[in-house]
Order: structure tokens, then sequence, then C-alpha cells
């Protein structure tokens, strides 16, 4: 008999474990089913919050839905925000989940993922509102050009739209925090050959005009030397 | 609902019991002896003036005056009066005078006399028993006598050809006398109150004869006074109060006329405070008349009418052109004479005096237009005017005669012998015809200017009618238009509320005019002798355009009274446009297509349109239905904004829910919108600009909104649309371009982008533009919801049954919502050139023969043989349509069912309701109804019994075998005609009724008896049209309803023959009954909807009603 009870021991721990693990398993699977149900409403929430401020309008007007049309994606960035809102939900879900279940590796890991999707969320409406912004101030200098004469207006319109768009690209990498130091690097690198560029082209193209500008500015004065009267 | 551009009922002027009748006069001068001589002795008589009252009552004139006819020397053409108390022996008798004035009187012809008081013949007994009475003797002082002829030297001599003084020695009364005319006629003196006495007794004496008035004669020289000029003196003014006073108390509504030939503000004195005389001729006037003329210019009428002080309400000026006596100059200035002179006495000869002896038309060169206008400006201008006996036919003068006897010749009626005005020798006559060339009576006569419609005598007659329609010329007030060309003379006469516009061009070319109009903005001129509305007065100055010496008479008609002419458009751009900011095109409406940040904006933009502009704008259309009620919004119900990729054009096709009065229902209407910019599009900016709704800016760029109805690539993307048949998706629904079989064959070889595009008449509740001569395009405006019955009858009859007598259906564009039944928006039709409709053509042929029978022009041969052809042709097309909608083709909505008894027992009951509550309502209106209309609502009610009796027994004989879709608003306006063939159009059916009731099927019979009664509309409307004045209502009546049966007979007659081959009746003749049940129907309709709109139209359906309970079929 005792035998038989020392072969049953660790059945009984196991079921002991069991007894104790299978109602945190059943509270985890409800969290996560709670939390799925949570982030369908949440998905919903969102898309309709994002186009009851015409949100969509602004992603469509900055070109971004074209570009993830494009891209091969079926739904448009106000559709990819709501998405992201419904998987921090269900990533937060399954985070509380996994740390009822005690998974504590896992856990930690899916709370970096959490942590990241509102950055990409917010990096998504950065670009948005910088893409829009970008065409606008495209459409103005095109306009402005054309007003007072100038060619190459379109060109114009399309450097400062992109000039922006990257501008708005590193602060959205920033954001996310991908990327980091070298991209600032290559930016300020990539920022200064263009300046420099600029200016040897400036300098060397207009180096007559810049030293007439430069006579009238500071005339120089007549030579003293040669022809002077004899020296006393 | 038919009606003729001008709906006004003539009104008319009557003096009859007025007091004040001598305000709405118009007097015809004449001399008893020049007007017709019966008993041929040379000399005209009151017999002969007896049996021509006709003449003169026809001429439209309302007063008589007569020169002299007393005893009298003749020495002055019977000025010289030698018995106060009798005819001359002459002219006739005093049973003569006094059957003269009663004949007068029946024909309500007033006369005026002469009171020849100032002086009398030296032959008067009064004068013989002076001058033979001891001096300061009662009988002496009748007379004015002095011992020597130097008193009075202040004192003008009047007639200064033949007289040296004023004063003439009498070898009997060893004494001089005074005389201010001729030395034969010595002054009475009024300071003897016994001439007074004797003076008011022979009044008397002619007042009880029946006498309507005395013209005083020389009334400025009554008293005589040292050290004045003798003229307009305190004392003359204290005698004519005294014989207003003795007037006054026995004999009210008796007129005293003052000849005073003063300048106006003298003149004015002879009115007194309303205590002296009635009237007084403004003799300053009539030389200035004649001066504008020959200097082009309308300074000088414009001049003096501003000089002319105000008179006492019962007072009134009597005008003229010329009188008995010479075109007197003595009211102008010396310059002024000279050029009077040369400009219209260049002849010596026609000198006498301070004036010129010659007619009318001599003095305008016999030139008709100058003689119109002249008399144009005399009948227009404030006073009652005077014709002189024969300027109405334009007789000439005979200078060669002496004195003024050139200008008293006898009148010319016929060609015959002595110009048919007596049969005595030529050489008896008291002075001999005109007989030259030009004016001589052989072709200046009564006799064949009657017969001729165009002459001067019945141009007269037509503008004295036209004058007798209103008191405004009479009694209203003057106000002359400072128009910039001063070749122009235009004035306004408005009386209680009606305003008359004149306007005559004084220059011998034409000219053109722009009047301000802005007081009477909205109203519509209306020209008076043709009735033709003219297009309403609006913003801008009216322009006007007139022949070389052309004059207009408007009546400025209230926009209820008249309708505009139908084919003007309003093309100006409105002013006061609203401005809208939009910041992103389109899309600034709609605040879920803006950024986020602009949401507000967009809800604020939106919400000008909807309160703001589009209420503006749909106020004041034509297709706009909630008249009375103010627009409060027009809500976006749906929209679709359309792109086009080629153009970069956009528009909005939206259906607006329009707010009206609150507690209804908001009605849908179809509005497309175009925008178009300045910069980059001005040219189509600008041609949107008469179709504005609002001016919108977007940043720096400006623009309009407008209709996109107006805009050209609008209209030609439209065709290409259906053409294309598209689908345009839109929110709350789609459109549905979709085109018919017959569109490719329309537009085969035709460039959409080239195609012309006009804009066409408006009618009505829709708008439609033309696309070259290929297309016609009619937006519906009104949306109503469900199949529309103009579409769907129209793809029936082109497609199906193959009618060649409808206009082909070419493509439609439907709105289909989400959830619901579509609703048509507008239809594309093949253009067919035309004539105009039915209506226009025979009204207005019918309205021309009535006009020239009044004319006196003899009704041509065969009567209205041609309109009966072409009413045959329409009762043959009539047969087939409804042929064509009995075909049975398997589809619905248009397979014929049979008529059962209890269809016939519901028509039954459906007219016997609506007769009750006709009559209901004629009781109601009865008191209102003027004329024999209430006469005719009498006896109609009192046959009301029988009328439901004979609705009860209707249809009892069958005849009708189904029931097909019908036209349902069949009448006049909706056949055009086009090669002497008709064509039917629109299918809408009763805009009153409802889709569903418009889509019923029904009995064809309706369509016939909507065209019967049309014919009675058109009888009646041409009948309103021709009647100037109410004698001669009885004289053309019976001549239009001859027209009425005749067209009727036409039409039945063709119709039964043409329809017995199909199925629609079981025989044509048995559905009498029943065609006569629809026909009471429509008229109870009609009789209805005059009641309540138009009660001046009352008449028409009444007739139509009670000829219709008359005779079971009549006419037919």
């Amino acid at each position: 008999m005792e035998n038989v009870s020392v072969l049953l021991e660790p059945v009984r721990v196991f079921l002991a474990h069991l007894g104790d693990f299978l109602p945190r398993l059943a509270l985890a699977a409800l969290v996560v089913v709670g939390g799925w149900l949570l982030a369908r409403l949440a998905r919903v929430a969102v898309d309709k919050l994002l186009r009851a401020i015409n949100f969509n309008v602004l992603t469509e007007r900055s070109g971004m839905d074209a570009f993830l049309a494009r891209g091969g994606l079926r739904i448009d960035t106000t559709a990819v925000v709501a998405l992201l809102g419904y998987w921090l939900v269900v990533l937060a879900a399954l985070v509380i989940a996994l740390n009822g279940l005690g998974l504590t590796t896992i856990t930690e890991l899916l709370g970096q993922v959490v942590l990241f999707v509102p950055k990409l969320a917010v990096a998504i409406v950065i670009v948005a509102f910088g893409a829009y912004f970008a065409r606008v101030v495209s459409g103005t200098v095109v306009t402005y050009c054309r007003t007072v004469g100038m060619q190459d207006a379109e060109m114009l319109g399309r450097i400062a739209q992109y000039a922006i768009l990257v501008f708005v690209a590193l602060i959205a990498l920033d954001q996310v925090e991908v990327g980091g130091e070298i991209v600032r690097q290559s930016f300020l690198i990539l920022f200064a050959g263009l300046v420099f560029a600029l200016a040897l082209a400036f300098g060397l193209g207009g180096r007559e005009h810049a030293a007439d500008l430069l006579d009238r500015w500071l005339p120089r004065k007549p030579d003293g030397g040669g022809d002077a009267g004899p020296k006393a | 609902m038919n009606s003729p551009a001008v709906n006004a009922p003539a009104p008319s002027t009557t003096t009859t019991g007025d007091p004040h009748w001598y305000k709405d006069a118009v007097i015809y001068q004449l001399h008893i002896k020049a007007f017709f001589d019966s008993n041929g002795d040379g000399l005209g008589d009151f017999k002969g003036l007896t049996s021509k009252l006709d003449y003169v009552k026809d001429l439209g004139v309302n007063t008589l005056w007569l020169l002299p006819f007393y005893p009298s020397p003749l020495r002055d053409d019977g000025y010289d009066v030698a018995d106060y108390h009798n005819v001359h022996p002459q002219y006739g008798t005093r049973a003569d005078f006094r059957n003269f004035v009663r004949e007068a009187h029946r024909r309500d012809l007033r006369v005026i006399t002469e009171l020849v008081v100032n002086h009398t013949s030296d032959a008067h007994p009064w004068f013989q028993a002076a001058r033979r009475a001891p001096p300061g003797s009662s009988k002496r002082d009748f007379y004015v006598w002095s011992d020597s002829d130097d008193r009075y030297q202040g004192t003008r001599i009047i007639f200064t050809d033949t007289e040296k003084s004023n004063w003439t020695w009498d070898p009997v009364a060893k004494a001089y006398f005074w005389h201010r005319f001729f030395s034969h006629q010595p002054d009475l003196n009024f300071d003897n109150p016994k001439v007074l006495k004797a003076v008011v007794r022979s009044m008397r004496f002619w007042l009880d004869m029946g006498v309507d008035g005395f013209r005083l004669d020389a009334i400025p020289y009554l008293v005589e006074r040292e050290g004045t000029n003798n003229e307009n003196l305190p004392e003359t003014h204290a005698v004519i109060r005294e014989i207003r006073a003795l007037l006054d108390a026995k004999h009210s509504g008796k007129v005293l006329l003052a000849e005073a030939n003063q300048w106006p503000e003298d003149v004015r004195e002879y009115f007194g405070n309303g205590d002296e005389c009635h009237m007084a001729y403004h003799f300053p006037l009539m030389p200035r008349i004649y001066m504008a003329i020959a200097q082009e210019e309308r300074y000088p009428i414009v001049e003096i009418m501003q000089q002319t002080p105000a008179i006492p309400e019962a007072c009134q000026w009597a005008i003229f052109l010329r009188n008995h006596d010479e075109l007197t100059l003595e009211m102008v200035t010396h310059k002024e004479r000279d050029y009077m002179y040369r400009m219209y006495a260049a002849d010596k000869r026609a000198r006498i005096n301070l004036g010129i002896r010659r007619r009318l038309a001599p003095l305008m060169e016999n030139d008709v237009d100058r003689i119109k206008l002249m008399n144009s400006l005399l009948l227009s201008m404030p006073g009652s005017p005077i014709v002189y006996y024969g300027d109405e036919i334009g007789m000439g003068d005979n200078i060669f005669l002496g004195d003024r006897d050139g200008v008293r010749t006898p009148m010319q009626w016929s060609p015959d012998r002595n110009a048919g005005f007596s049969k005595a020798d030529p050489q008896s006559l008291y002075l001999p015809a005109i007989q030259d060339p030009v004016y001589g009576y052989q072709a200046v006569n009564v006799e064949a200017q009657s017969r001729d419609p165009g002459s001067l005598l019945n141009w007269m007659r037509r503008m004295l009618a036209v004058r007798n329609t209103t008191r405004a010329f009479g009694r209203g007030t003057l106000e002359f238009l400072r128009a910039g060309n001063r070749k122009v003379l235009a004035y306004l006469r408005a009386f209680e509320g009606e305003a008359i516009l004149c306007v005559a061009n004084l220059g011998r070319s034409a000219q053109p005019v722009e009047l301000d109009l802005k007081q009477f903005r909205g109203r519509i001129p209306v020209e008076m002798v043709g009735r033709t509305a003219f297009p309403p007065v609006g913003e801008l100055p009216y322009l006007l355009t007139l022949p070389a010496h052309g004059f207009y008479w408007f009546r400025l008609a209230l926009g209820s009274e008249v309708d505009v002419p139908r084919w003007h458009e309003e093309v100006l751009a409105r002013e006061d446009l609203p401005v809208m900011v939009l910041f992103d095109g389109w899309t600034s409406f709609f605040r879920d297509r803006v950024v986020p940040w602009r949401i507000a904006l967009a809800e604020k933009t939106r919400l000008q349109l909807e309160t703001e502009v589009l209420p503006g704008h749909f106020q004041p259309q034509r297709w706009y239905a909630g008249k009375d009620a103010t627009v409060t919004r027009a809500a976006i119900a749906a929209h679709a904004i359309w792109t086009d990729a080629k153009s970069k054009h956009s528009w909005m096709l939206g259906l607006y829910d329009v707010h009206g009065a609150p507690g209804t229902a908001p009605e849908r209407y179809f509005v497309p919108l175009a925008l178009a910019w300045e910069h980059g599009d001005e040219e189509r900016m600008k041609a949107l600009g008469p179709a504005a709704v609002a001016k919108v800016r977007q940043q720096a760029n400006v623009g309009v909104l407008a209709d996109a109805l107006a805009d050209e690539p609008f209209c030609r993307r439209l065709l290409a649309a259906v053409r294309d048949g598209v689908d345009l998706p839109a929110a709350g629904g789609r459109f549905e371009f979709r085109p018919t079989q017959a569109l490719a064959g329309l537009l085969d070889k035709v460039d959409i982008d080239t195609l012309p595009v006009a804009r066409a008449p408006a009618q009505g509740t829709n708008t439609a533009v033309t696309l070259g001569s290929r297309l016609f395009l009619k937006a519906y405006r009104r949306v109503q919801i469900g199949a529309n019955p103009e579409p769907e009858i129209g793809r029936f009859l082109t497609e199906v049954a193959k009618f060649p007598n409808c206009v082909p259906l070419a493509g439609t564009l439907e709105f289909v919502p989400a959830h619901g039944a579509p609703s048509a928006l507008a239809l594309l039709q093949a253009y067919v050139p035309n004539q105009g409709d039915g209506w226009t053509h025979l009204v207005g042929r019918l309205e021309r023969f009535l006009t020239d029978c009044l004319r006196g022009e003899a009704p041509p041969e065969g009567g209205h043989g041609a309109s009966a052809e072409l009413v045959r042709t329409l009762g043959r097309r009539t047969a087939e349509l409804h042929a064509a909608l009995a075909l049975r083709s398997g589809d619905p909505a248009f397979d014929p069912e049979p008529v059962t008894d209890a269809d016939r027992a519901a028509w039954r009951k459906r007219v016997h309701d609506e007769a009750i509550e006709s009559f209901a309502m004629l009781e109601r209106h009865r008191s209102q109804l003027a004329g024999p209309a209430h006469e005719e609502a009498r006896v109609l009610l009192a046959r009301s019994s029988d009328v439901l009796a004979r609705i009860a027994a209707a249809g009892a004989g069958g005849g009708a075998a189904l029931r097909t879709r019908i036209h349902g608003d069949y009448h006049l306006g909706q056949v055009l005609l086009a090669r002497n063939d008709f064509l039917i159009i629109d299918f809408e059916g009763e805009p009153g009724r409802t889709l569903a009731q418009r889509r019923a099927k029904q009995c064809p019979l309706r369509d016939v008896a909507g065209m019967l009664r049309s014919f009675s509309y058109g009888r009646g409307s041409a009948l309103q049209q021709a009647v100037q004045r109410p004698e001669d209502a009885a004289r053309l009546e019976p001549l239009a309803a001859d027209w009425e049966r005749e067209m009727r007979a036409a039409f039945l007659e063709a119709y039964a023959e043409a329809v017995a081959p199909a199925p629609v009746y079981t025989a044509f003749a048995d559905a009498r009954g029943l065609l006569e049940l629809f026909e009471l129907e429509k008229a109870l309709y009609e009789l209805r909807y005059e009641l309540r709109n138009r009660p001046g139209w009352v008449r028409i359906p009444l007739t139509g009603v009670l000829a219709l309970t008359h005779h079971a079929n009549d006419g037919d």
C-alpha cells in the first residue's frame, strides 16, 4: 500500500500542481479572450474616432493611402492605425495573461513590443501630418513661383516637398527609435554635403559676380605705389 | 391652364352720372354749317348733325362742342350774336336743336355750346336800343361808351390785321363804343348789373334745353378799368364767380370752359378756388407741341408743363392741336414765333393776326407719322383733349379763302359731289369743299377711310378706344422722365395706383432711349394699343427703340396682373449676390471631406449655402413652386461631384430639400451647380454670370457658383454621359444616364464638343436647353419620386408604338436612391423645328380675324377654312395618339383595360361631387362677380339640379371600350405646329396631380374634352384681346362663338373618322354622352380654378358649363 502511495505521490503532486495551474490557465484564457474582444472594440472605436475627425481625409490628401495601396495594402492608413490599436490591446492582454501564468521572459519580450506599438502609431500620425504639410508647402511654392514667373516651379516645389518629407521621416524614425545615432549622423553628413555643394556651386559659378559686388561695396583704393611722384 | 400674355380685362371709362365727367371728356369740336347739310341748301344744319351722331359716337369721343349757331349777321362766323335765345334759321329751329340734344344724350354724348358774352353783334336789339337810349340810361349802359377814343390806352388790339383801334364812332349814339374784337362787335358792359342778369337768363334758357356746358368766349375781357391792360381784371373774375354760383345753385354737373388765351399762371386764375370755371384751355402748350416736333427736342413741352401751376381738384385743362381759329402764337416769345412762322408758315398767306391759319395735316405736310405723333401727345397730356372736326381724317385747308374760312370748309364724307356734305349745287355751298389733289375730298374722306383698316380715321378710333380704357390720361398726375436722348419725350401718367408710361420720339429718325424706371421695378409694361406685354422693368435702365416719330403708351402692370412674355429670360447678373469663401472647391461644403482643422469652417460654409445662398436663388425662380412661402433652407439631400477629366471642369449634381412655410413638408428640387474661376476660366465665368447663384472666392481667385444648366460644357457633358449610359455614384444613391435607341441616330456624325448650346424659352416648372438643332434637353426642377409619365410615355411611343407625331425621346437622367423608387431629373428629346404651339397660332389667327372685323373689314370668304383644316389634322393626330396608346404590348403599365360599369359609375360620382363643390364655391363668390358673369352665375345656380341630373344620366349610351394611358393635360398649348402638321408634346400630365394619378389608365375622351375646352378658352381669350370698347363685345361675341363651333365640329369629325379603326370605342358616336361628362368635369375644374385665381376669367368656364347644360351635344 505504501509503495502504492509512494508511486502515487508524484501523481498527486502533479495533480495538485495541475489543480493549482488550471484555474490560472483558465483565467489567462479568459483574459486573452476578453482582451481580444476588447481589441476588436478598440479597433472599431479608433477607426470611427479617426474618421470622425477626418484623419482619413488627411492621409488621403497627404498621399499616404495611395502609397500604401501601391505597396499592395488593401486598407488605408486610418485602418492601419486602428489595427495597431487592436494589436496593442491584444498584446496587452497576452502580457497580462502570460504574466499570470508566470512566463516572465515572454512577458518581458511582449512588454517591449507593447511599448513599441504606440510609438509606431504616433510615428504614423507624424508622417501623415508631415506628408500633408509637405504637399501644402509644395503646392504653395509651385503657385508662388508660377505667379512670379519663375521657371522650374514644379521642380522647386518637389524639392521643398522631399526636403520636408526627409525631415518628417527622420522625426518618425526617431520616434520609433529605429536606427538611432546612425540615421542622425548620416543625415548630418548628407545635409552638410548638400550645403557644401551648394556653397561651392554658388562660389565657383558666381565668382566674378561676387568680385564685382565686392568691388562695388569695397572699392579698391587707387594704387598709390608705382607712378606716384618722385619721393622726396 | 391656357392664358394669353395679357389677361387684364379692358376697363372702360364712362361719364354717365359723374359730376366730374369733364375730366374724362374727349371733346369733338364742330361747326353746324360745316358738318352735314340735310336740306340741300349748301349749309349744314342740326338735322344733318343729328343724322351723323353715330359717326361721332363711333369715333370714340364723348362730348360735342358746337360753335355758335345763334341768329347773327355772321360777320365773325357767328361770334357776333344777334339773339341769345334762338337758333339761326339756316341751321334749323329750336325744336331741331332740342331733338339733337336728345339724340346726343341717348348716345351718351354731352353737348357744350358757346356763350359769347363779352360782346354782341351790332345788330343785337340791345345795341340798337343802347345807341338810341339817352346817355346814362340803363339801356345805354348795356355797352361801354365814351366821348373820346383815348380812354383805356394801355389795351392791346387783338385783330391787328383789321382793326386800328378798340374804339369805334357810332354816328347814331354820337359816341365811341368799346370793342376788343371787330368793330361790329361792341363789348357788353358788365358794370351794369342788368347785363349779367340778361346773360344768366340766356344761360338758363339753354340749360333747360339740355345743354351740358358752355364755352365762355373771350372771357378775360369782360370788365374795363382805366390804367390797366383790361385783361384778367379782378372785377372780371368776380363776374365769373357770380355766373358759377348761379350755375351751381340750380344746375349741377354742368360745366364752364374758359377761353382765356393767356399764360398758364394767368389762366390759373380762371379756376379760382374751384369756384370759377371748371375747365380752361391750355393755350401755351399747343404751339410748343408743334415747336418740339419741329426742333426735334422735348424742351419746349417739358418747360411749359413745368411752368403750369397746379389747378384745383375739380378743375381740368382743355387741350387741343387745332381749332376753328388760327394756330395762335400769342403765347410764345418773339423768337419762337419767328421760328414757328419759318417752320410752319413759309407761305405768308398762311399767316393771320398772330398765328397760322392751317389745319393739322397740312401743318404736318401730310406726314401720317407726324400727325399720329401729334395726336398721341394730345391724347396723353394732362387735360381733356379736343379734336377739331375733319382732323380725324387728316382734312386739308384752303388758304385762298379769306379770314379763317380756310379751316372751316365742309366735312368730307365721301368722294361724291360736295364731298357728300350737301346735295346742293357746288356754287351754293357756304364755302367750297377742298379739292386739291392731296387733301381734296376725292382723296380724303370718311367713306374711304372707314373701309381702310390702316387709315387715320380707324387709327384715331383705336387710339380713342385705348384712351377710354383708363382714367389716368384725364385725371392722372404727370411726371417727366429725364431720358438721356433729348429727342425722346417720356412721361408718366399715374392715377390711383395705375401708371402709364408714354414715350414719344420727336425725331425724324429712329431713336433709342434708356429710361430710369427703377421705381417700377418688377412691373411689366404692356403696350396699350396691341396689349403686348414687354419684358419686365429691372435694375438696368429700360431700353426702348422708337421708329421715326414713333410713340408708345405702356400700362405698367403689376406682375400679378400680367404674365411676363414667355420668351423673356432674365439675363441680368444679380448685383447683390452673396459671397462665399471656399477653401477647397466643392469639398468646402462637406465636413467629412476636409482636413481635420477645417471641419468647423466646412460646416459654416454648408450652412451659408443651405440657408442663405440657395434660398436667395430659389425664391425668384419661375420653376420654384412655393411662390408665396419664403424659402428658409435648401438642404442637400443627395449629391455627386462630377469632374470632367479632359477639361478639369467639375460640377455638383445636387438634389435639395427645400423648406418653405413652417409646417409644410419640404419639396425636392434638382439644381446642378457649376463653379467657374476668373483665373484660368474667365470666359466661362462671364458666361455663367446671368445664372450665378453666388460669388465665390478661394484665396486670391474669384469666381461664380452658378446653375450648371447655363454652362455649355455641362450640357455637352450631360449629353455625352447619356450617350455612354453612365452611372454616377452619389452620396445617397446614384445618377443614371440612359440613352434610348433614337439617340444614336440623332448623334450620327455629330461632334458633341462643338455642339452649340442655347437656353430655350423657359416652360414653367422646367428648364430647357437646345443642343444644336439636334436635341432638346429638358430638366425637371421639381423632383417627384416614382416613374414620371413623360419619359415613360415618350419611350413607349418612340420605341414600342412608333408614333410619328410625338417628339422622339432620346435619353433620360434619373436619380436612383439607395432605397426607394427612382425620380426623373431630365429628359433628352429630339429637337423639332416648329412654328410655335397650337394656341399661339390658332388663337392669334382668331384674334386678327376679330380685329379685322372690328375695323369694318368683311370677314374673309370661307370663314376659318385654314384654321379648320389645321384643326382637322389635329383631330386626326389625336385619334392616332389614342390608337397608339391602346396598343397591347405586354407592358402592364400600358396594356389597355376594358371600361366597366363600375368605371362609369365612378366617373359619374366624381363629376357629381365636383359639381356640388363647384356650385358651393360659385355661390360664395357670386357677389364678387361683375357684369354678365354675375347674371350667368345666377342662371347656372338656378339650373344646378338640371346639371346634376344630366351628370347622373351621362354615359348611359356606353361607347367607350378601353381605358388606356392618355395625354392627361391636353390642350392647344401642348401641340406644336410644324409644316402644317402637329406634334404632340409634354406627356407630363396635369402638374397638380400625383404621379400615380397621372399614370392611371383613363378614358381617352378626357383628352378630347380637354381640347374642346381649349377651343372655348381660345375664343374667350381672343375676344378679350380684341374687344377694346364694351360695345365691340356684342358685335364680336357671335363671331367668336361661330369660330368655336366650327373648330369643335372640325376636330370631332376628324377624330371620329380617324379613331374608328382602333378598338378604343365601340362606337364614337355612342360615346358623346361620356364626352359631355368629361367636358363638364373639365369646365367645372376650370370654374373652380378661375374663381380662386383669376375672377376676371370666370366667364369662360361659366359660359362653357351653361352651354353644356343647354344642349346635349351642342354644335357637333
